[in-house]
């Protein structure tokens, strides 16, 4: 018997500073060049490029964040984005929860052919899909308008996070809905009460990636779109460049701005990416 | 178990609820540009026969497959995405799993290795550009220093290519990661702290418990990184700035755009998107049943 | 957790539903498409243009109450894109406002219309025929109305680094040597004469027509294989590796950070990028790019009109009021305010020597070099001559091939293009 059974989470000293060292260089290696983006932004002038290595670089001002939110339109395309991405999110995470757990747990007819369908709708060229999709949204009247949007994105975020759902669900053992059945519960119970909640990390990343999906996509919102108003941000970004001449300042100030809501959104989710909420019920 | 026979017909409505919406979306928006792809691809449809075009056979599909650059440019695609996903993996399941420990500052460290991906891509990658730069770029800079070395990366075939693969790994491995923190979340402790009582090392814990229990979560990453990064025309475009030098970068699907876009002949390019497709759907479909991905409780 | 959330079901169960019912409302708005007609035109004008161009699409349409006028930004290449697309489908913007050079793909798509029938014979005769038409007709058919000419690249010098620009080659050389330094002792050239975007071919298409020929011939066949190609690349390699004056390897932003960066006493660029450069406080000049000795020719820079085009699904009243707008924006008023505020050349005759005009030195410089420019070329195959150049154009700068080699495989190539998208 040994005297100290170490915990599976616990690390030696050694291994401490060596988790350490590499997690601070992978840090490094990823927040470099958004570091260079930053200098970017303050730096006056509209320069993209630089001889000098220094991140703060002589008269640095933050003009460009003021004029972003003066001067340009910044915070109606901010809002647009939110709402448009807040509505893909909730549809991908109810739909890829449901369609996930029936492929995962059901039998039928052409289930595995499905599956097959849904990831190679990702294979095929956007660019060559985009005159057909967009022929077919004005036939059915969804130009201009958010419908129309929220359904393109829908349907490109949604392969991944189906796939995703029933992949952890495959983790989950049937053993537990079995017991629950016994019990006498219903499958809907069963899915609701038992299932889902042991599923909140795949759900995590599902409404992480599903709102990516829709706050940085360009081509199609950028073909149907035509009223200002209903610009969202990464139109609303491109507007900073023009024919030759980008306004580096403003488009790299933008740049950090938009990456902010993301990243709220996965400090806000990872509590359910890290919890721990599935161990326990699992044991035996 | 219940067998599918014993379903009531509650049940089955049931399966129809769960899944039909799910479908219907993706239907609506794929199949008729997917058919109207397949037609044009049998045509002749460029500018000479635009509103005139008519169908004539497989003559796209043979002159696609005929051209010499296809092949070198399907080579080159496939190294870009077999590299690409082997870091992204790597990597990202690499971090995953130190982060999963019972280390301090775990929060910030996961801050930081997301940024890459939560930066819009059209600047982060003109900067990468920028970084790679001969003569003012921060990597020559400080491999000059630190090494002596200069490299012409943006000016030589290969040094592009190297350029637009550390920009596509350093834009890839976030979501990797966090997949991979995700599906770690399901390996309960219990498995672990058995292991250990049996006397196993970390390297067999690793293949013994951890791996088999990630694959499932994995797999699908895996399959769509491979099918996003085969067609991942941002990057290559932004990095390269077109394909230079001289239309030598280039991944298949920079060649379509540039087909559709800017010499018009539509037909070919349809042609040239359902080899692309055919492709994908070749390798997606044996590496699927390989890995039994599609399998659920039922087989 | 999951035992409180037992608990507060109810709670989380109406604050959901009640947050859906509010959100809808959000959503909803985007979702109506609106009964008020309007007129959108869309372009690639910097910012600043672009505020003012809506300013008079506002005044134009106070007199059209019912009617709803609109610019929206497009980057180039996506604005003839996506029209393509929207036109085919049936929609698209009123007006497109572009280069000439989108004339030529889009009428071949058949997408803008025709406008000989729709536009006064008096009304065109006051825009600019020489040296060269401002409104361009291609195979038969007129379909731009310009409202600026010229668009073309000069040499643009720093006067705090370079009094005189130079006027050949030679003094070029001459005076270059001088400026060309290495500041810090580090073995690595720090200032250079001039820098500007050379690796991409329409940037050294100037020198071409300085030696001489020019890409296309008079049946618009490329002509890419003769002695002044060659000479033109052989040229700039010259300038890079032979007297180096010009930096090594250099793409468009590399170039703009030297010249803002003032280590770089000259560049070659165009309109779009001379307000960059006074906005950051740099005393610039304008002038003819040099003289070629050998042939004592001035290098003739492509000179193009930007104007608007009408959607060819435009009828009825939506059409007149469109024909009416352009008629509007490219009235002498708007022209002027245009050429006062942002340097543009207008494409009226009798706007463009306009006295108050030639009092702005840049002005007068830059139609200066517009006099001694080629016009470009409108049809379709001018981009696949470009994309047939670029190879074998930027495989002299990675010293792969010889510019005389270089001339062979051009031609070659863009004969290959031409006839494959022309099946």
């Amino acid at each position: 018997m040994r005297n100290q059974i170490s915990k599976p989470r616990d690390l030696s000293l050694k291994g401490k500073i060596g988790a350490y060292v590499i997690l601070t260089l992978f840090s490094l290696f990823a927040i470099y060049p958004i570091l260079c983006v930053f200098s970017i932004s303050i730096r006056p002038g509209d320069k993209l490029l630089s001889k000098s290595l220094a991140i703060i670089p002589d008269q640095a001002t933050f003009i460009s964040y003021y004029r972003l939110f003066t001067e340009q339109p910044f915070l109606k395309w901010m809002m647009n984005s939110i709402i448009i991405s807040i509505a893909v999110t909730l549809i991908g995470v109810c739909l890829a929860a449901t369609a996930g757990y029936s492929f995962s747990r059901f039998k039928f007819k052409g289930r595995q052919a499905s599956l097959l369908a849904i990831i190679t709708t990702q294979m095929f060229p956007v660019t060559m899909l985009l005159l057909p999709m967009f022929i077919m949204l004005i036939k059915l009247g969804l130009y201009d308008s958010y419908l129309g949007l929220i359904i393109a994105y829908s349907a490109t975020a949604l392969p991944f996070t189906i796939w995703q759902m029933k992949g952890f669900y495959d983790t989950i053992p049937y053993s537990l809905e079995e017991a629950a059945m016994i019990d006498g519960a219903g499958p809907v119970y069963s899915f609701w009460r038992i299932v889902l909640p042991l599923a909140l990390p795949a759900l995590a990343i599902t409404a992480l990636f599903s709102f990516m999906s829709a706050w940085s996509e360009y081509l199609v919102a950028a073909v149907l779109l035509q009223n200002q108003d209903l610009y969202t941000l990464p139109i609303g970004l491109k507007q900073f460049t023009s024919n030759m001449e980008v306004a580096w300042g403003l488009y790299s100030a933008a740049a950090l701005l938009v990456s902010i809501p993301v990243v709220v959104l996965f400090l806000f989710l990872s509590r359910w990416l890290i919890s721990g909420l599935t161990l326990g019920s699992i044991k035996g | 178990m219940i067998k599918s026979s014993e379903y009531s017909p509650h049940s089955r409505k049931l399966i129809l609820l769960y899944t039909a919406p799910a479908m219907i979306v993706m239907a609506l928006v794929v199949i008729y540009p997917f058919l109207y792809n397949i037609v044009l691809s049998f045509s002749n449809m460029n500018l000479t026969h635009f509103r005139d075009w008519s169908l004539k056979g497989f003559g796209n599909f043979r002159m696609v497959l005929a051209d010499s650059t296809f092949w070198y440019f399907l080579w080159k695609t496939c190294l870009w995405t077999v590299l690409n996903l082997i870091f992204h993996v790597s990597i990202g399941v690499f971090l995953a799993l130190i982060l999963n420990k019972g280390i301090k500052g775990k929060s910030v460290y996961r801050i930081l290795l997301i940024l890459p991906w939560a930066v819009p891509q059209y600047i982060t990658a003109l900067t990468w550009r920028g970084m790679f730069n001969a003569e003012y770029g921060t990597i020559n800079l400080l491999l000059e220093r630190f090494l002596g070395l200069h490299v012409s990366w943006l000016s030589t075939e290969w040094g592009a290519f190297t350029a637009c693969l550390i920009t596509n790994i350093w834009l890839g491995f976030p979501f990797m990661m966090i997949v991979a923190l995700g599906g770690l979340q399901s390996i309960s402790d219990s498995y672990y702290e058995a292991a250990e009582i049996e006397g196993a090392n970390s390297w067999q814990k690793f293949w013994g418990i951890t791996m088999p229990l990630l694959k499932p979560v994995m797999v699908p990453a895996i399959i769509l990184g491979v099918i996003w990064t085969f067609n991942n025309f941002n990057v290559v475009w932004l990095v390269s700035n077109g394909g230079e030098p001289s239309d030598t970068t280039h991944i298949l699907v920079s060649w379509v755009y540039k087909a559709a876009f800017t010499y018009f002949r539509l037909g070919y390019a349809a042609a040239f998107s359902m080899i692309i497709f055919t492709i994908l759907f070749i390798f997606s479909w044996r590496f699927i049943k390989s890995s039994r991905a599609v399998e659920n409780i039922y087989g | 957790m999951i035992g409180k959330i037992r608990k507060y079901k109810i709670w989380l169960y109406y604050i959901g539903a009640g947050l859906l019912f509010l959100f809808s409302f959000l959503v909803l708005p985007g979702c109506q498409s609106n009964t008020t007609k309007k007129i959108v035109v869309w372009t690639s004008l910097r910012p600043v243009e672009r505020e003012y161009l809506q300013k008079e699409l506002d005044r134009f349409g106070l007199n059209y109450p019912g009617y709803e006028f609109n610019q929206l930004f497009y980057a180039p290449e996506e604005l003839r894109n996506n029209f393509i697309i929207t036109a085919l489908a049936g929609k698209g913007p009123a007006l497109v406002h572009c280069a000439s050079d989108f004339i030529g793909p889009m009428s071949e798509l058949q997408v803008i219309k025709p406008l000989e029938n729709i536009f006064t014979q008096q009304f065109l005769s006051e825009f600019i025929q020489k040296p060269f038409a401002a409104n361009t007709v291609f195979q038969g058919h007129l379909y731009q109305i310009a409202d600026r000419v010229g668009n073309h690249m000069c040499l643009v010098y720093n006067k705090k680094l370079i009094s005189k620009p130079p006027q050949t080659i030679t003094e070029l050389i001459t005076v270059g040597k001088s400026l060309v330094r290495d500041l810090d002792g580090d073995g690595r050239t720090d200032t250079y004469a001039l820098a500007w975007n050379y690796t991409e071919p329409s940037f050294a298409v100037p020198f071409i027509g300085g030696y001489g020929g020019w890409v296309i011939d008079q049946s618009n066949h490329p002509t890419l294989n003769i002695p002044a190609v060659q000479k033109a690349a052989r040229l700039i390699y010259d300038l890079a590796n032979k007297y180096k004056i010009i930096p090594p390897e250099c793409d468009y932003e590399t170039a703009n950070a030297l010249f803002l960066d003032e280590r770089v006493a000259m560049i070659i660029n165009g309109p779009w990028s001379w307000g960059t450069y006074l906005k950051a406080g740099l005393d610039i000049g304008l002038a003819r790019i040099p003289k070629i000795d050998e042939t004592g020719l001035w290098p003739t820079p492509m000179v193009f009109p930007m104007g608007y085009c009408l959607n060819i699904n435009l009828t009825g009243q939506d059409l007149e009021i469109a024909k009416r707008l352009v008629m509007h924006l490219t009235s002498p008023q708007v022209e002027m305010k245009f050429a006062e505020m942002f340097k543009i050349i207008p494409s009226r005759i009798v706007e463009m020597n306009s006295p108050e005009l030639q009092k702005d030195e840049l002005f007068v410089h830059a139609v200066d070099q517009m006099m001694v420019g080629k016009p470009m070329p409108v049809m379709t195959e001018m981009r696949w001559i470009w994309d047939a150049m670029r190879p074998a154009y930027q495989g002299i700068f990675t010293k792969q091939i010889t510019p005389e080699q270089a001339g062979v495989e051009m031609q070659q190539l863009a004969e290959k293009l031409i006839a494959e998208n022309r099946q």
